[in-house]
């Protein structure tokens, strides 16, 4: 299989994973020196050359490393994070994928691997639900046993968010 | 207290009857926390006239820094001029009422409407009026056509707070010994405090009282609502430990606080888990002796001001493997957006001379555990956004909550700090007291 399909491949099974709740398989899809952040955006004037606008250095949503997404994970399986059971129904689309020429570093051959990402998010009983749209900014580094994200930067399209809570990945 | 008074229509004048008649016994109506007519009173007699949280000194420390900020729907530009004053003026150009501000922070000389042109200082004033002789004449004296200013603005240790009411108080007399507790944090360090960023922002349908009361009384919730945190071993083993505190509220106020240590048997470093270097600045840096006493056996600190800002300074760590404790401190604005609808402004702050390395792991403290992804508060919006939909409904509204615990308890004589104190942290005393101080400006 190509380089190329094979990283497809990795970001739709991710998103299979993360609609279904399979969260312990998830984490073994991530490198163990994983950084994983969803920066803070805020509303500002159009710079010069443009670009994306208000993606905040200093605040995030979540700054993330391998321990504490897996402390999410576990608290999820306590049975009583309340924020996530009943579970949300999410639906990850992602689209727009675009990758990177790979690239040689001590840890392995790693690609930039761009893509759009739509979060559906349904609660209850209700009948509305939330949308939730990003890009995302990944490195995919190739290690023994497959591709890993090595790391993530969310750039959100909201800047205060249309949701009670981040309670589950992107 | 009051009789309700006329001008309210029948039906909120019945419904407050009962919330008055409720709230010594420890009775509150449901419907409180979700009713459109109670909260366009809500917004003319208590948002309308009290001081309300607007920024830290921090987010804007040089001359030409801004953030926009609101009171109810109204934008204010938050901003420092040049002269080194701080003023919040209103988002609106005085000419056909557009915005003149097109970001959420920043740094700026002057801000230009994009409508017509009309351009002002940073200080309001107006200085420019496109083909201002051609337009206008010799007319228009733009001495009276600057940005108007938020009525009053005044500012405690660094927190600045605006009053839509140029009649109100002074914010020092609107504290009143609340300021006790809030220099627990503010007065920590001779430096003060510094935010880390801007605030994160979400909403969730709930009301600004419920939730406004996790961080004023409920300690009881803990056991339950943050049990998964427990079983992390991120909060202490014992599920009662929110308990072991004292609860203090300000009469006549509507402030409260909990100040809580460890649990009994439980080890836990003193004054939060901060670095030594800091609690040995503390102890000259607090204006009291029992001030540095009280904050060297404090684990966990809220206060909350009426009407809608929080503090929360609880010991935590960055992850549940970490070794040793990073306490976490955020400031809160509990904004109403409409009735059963609220937006959380949550800001992470520090001591300015906190170690670097401290500075980094509070941020991480603070992310895992509160805010928008927050595993505590996660749960807490979840639970609160149910209850303010049952509020609502036809057979529910009508439920009265019990706002009975810790009804019988009495004051705790030997507390060195102001305020009525409760040994036990158990209790809604903080919130009969919030209720009683909501009536009276419901009703005045």
């Amino acid at each position: 299989m190509d380089r190329t399909q094979a990283l497809l491949n990795c970001l739709y099974h991710e998103a299979e994973l993360l609609d279904e709740g399979r969260y312990r398989e998830w984490l073994a899809l991530l490198a163990e020196d994983v950084r994983y952040r969803v920066p803070v955006r805020v509303t500002k004037e159009r710079g010069p050359e443009g670009g994306l606008s208000g993606v905040m250095e200093g605040m995030y949503h979540l700054d993330e490393d391998y321990t504490s997404l897996e402390m999410r994970v576990a608290r999820l399986e306590t049975g009583f994070a309340w924020a996530e059971d009943p579970p949300s129904r999410l639906r990850h689309f992602v689209t727009n994928v675009r990758i990177g020429e790979p690239r040689p570093t001590p840890k392995g051959e790693e690609s930039e691997v761009r893509s759009n990402l739509l979060i559906f998010r349904s609660r209850w009983d209700r009948p509305d639900y939330t949308f939730l749209s990003a890009e995302r900014r990944d490195i995919w580094r190739r290690e023994e046993g497959g591709w890993r994200l090595a790391c993530r930067t969310v750039i959100l399209d909201s800047t205060t968010l249309p949701t009670h809570n981040l309670s589950f990945f992107f | 207290m009051a009789r309700v008074k006329t001008g309210l229509s029948p039906r909120l004048s019945r419904m407050l009857e009962e919330l008055q008649e409720g709230v010594e016994d420890g009775l509150v109506p449901a419907w409180i926390f979700n009713d459109p007519e109670l909260f366009e009173l809500e917004k003319e007699r208590i948002f309308s006239r009290s001081w309300v949280y607007l920024a830290h000194e921090s987010e804007i420390p040089k001359p030409g820094d801004y953030v926009l900020r609101y009171v109810l729907d109204n934008p204010y530009i938050l901003v420092r001029g040049e002269d080194g004053v701080v003023r919040a003026l209103l988002d609106m150009c005085r000419h056909r009422g557009m915005r003149v501000c097109r970001a959420e922070l920043g740094n700026a000389s002057h801000f230009r409407c994009p409508f017509h042109g009309w351009t002002y200082r940073n200080d309001g004033r107006l200085i420019g009026v496109p083909a201002e002789r051609e337009a206008f004449g010799q007319d228009l004296n733009k001495e009276e056509w600057g940005l108007v200013p938020i009525p009053r603005l005044e500012a405690f240790d660094g927190m600045i707070f605006g009053n839509l009411d140029p009649g109100a108080p002074s914010l020092e007399e609107w504290l009143g010994d609340i300021r006790w507790y809030l220099e627990l944090v503010t007065k920590r360090s001779p430096q003060g405090l510094e935010v880390l960023g801007p605030p994160q922002r979400w909403v969730v349908n709930t009301d600004w009282k419920l939730a406004l009361e996790t961080f004023l009384s409920d300690s009881y919730h803990t056991l339950m609502t943050h049990r998964s945190l427990i079983e992390l071993g991120i909060a202490p083993k014992d599920a009662k430990y929110a308990m072991y505190g004292e609860q203090i509220h300000i009469p006549g106020k509507g402030h409260g606080s909990m100040v809580v240590g460890a649990p009994p048997g439980a080890k836990l470093p003193p004054f939060w888990g901060y670095p030594e270097e800091m609690l040995e600045r503390a102890r000259t840096s607090y204006p009291t002796r029992e001030q540095f006493e009280t904050a060297r056996e404090t684990r966990i600190l809220l206060v909350t001001l009426f009407p809608n800002f929080s503090f929360h300074n609880p010991i935590r760590k960055p992850d549940h493997k970490y070794q040793g404790a990073v306490p976490m401190l955020t400031f809160r604005v509990w904004h109403p957006l409409g009735p059963g609808r609220i937006e959380i402004f949550s800001w992470a702050l520090v001591e300015k001379d906190a170690p670097e390395w401290f500075k980094e792991k509070t941020r991480l403290s603070y992310l895992r555990f509160f805010g928008s992804s927050g595993t505590f508060e996660q749960d807490d919006t979840e639970i609160w956004s149910h209850v303010a939909h049952n509020a609502a409904t036809p057979q529910g509204r009508h439920l009265r909550f019990n706002y009975r615990m810790g009804l019988k308890l009495e004051p705790d004589p030997n507390w060195p700090g102001p305020g009525v104190a409760y040994g036990l942290n158990f209790t809604d005393a903080n919130m009969r007291n919030f209720h009683r101080r909501y009536l009276e400006m419901l009703l005045a």
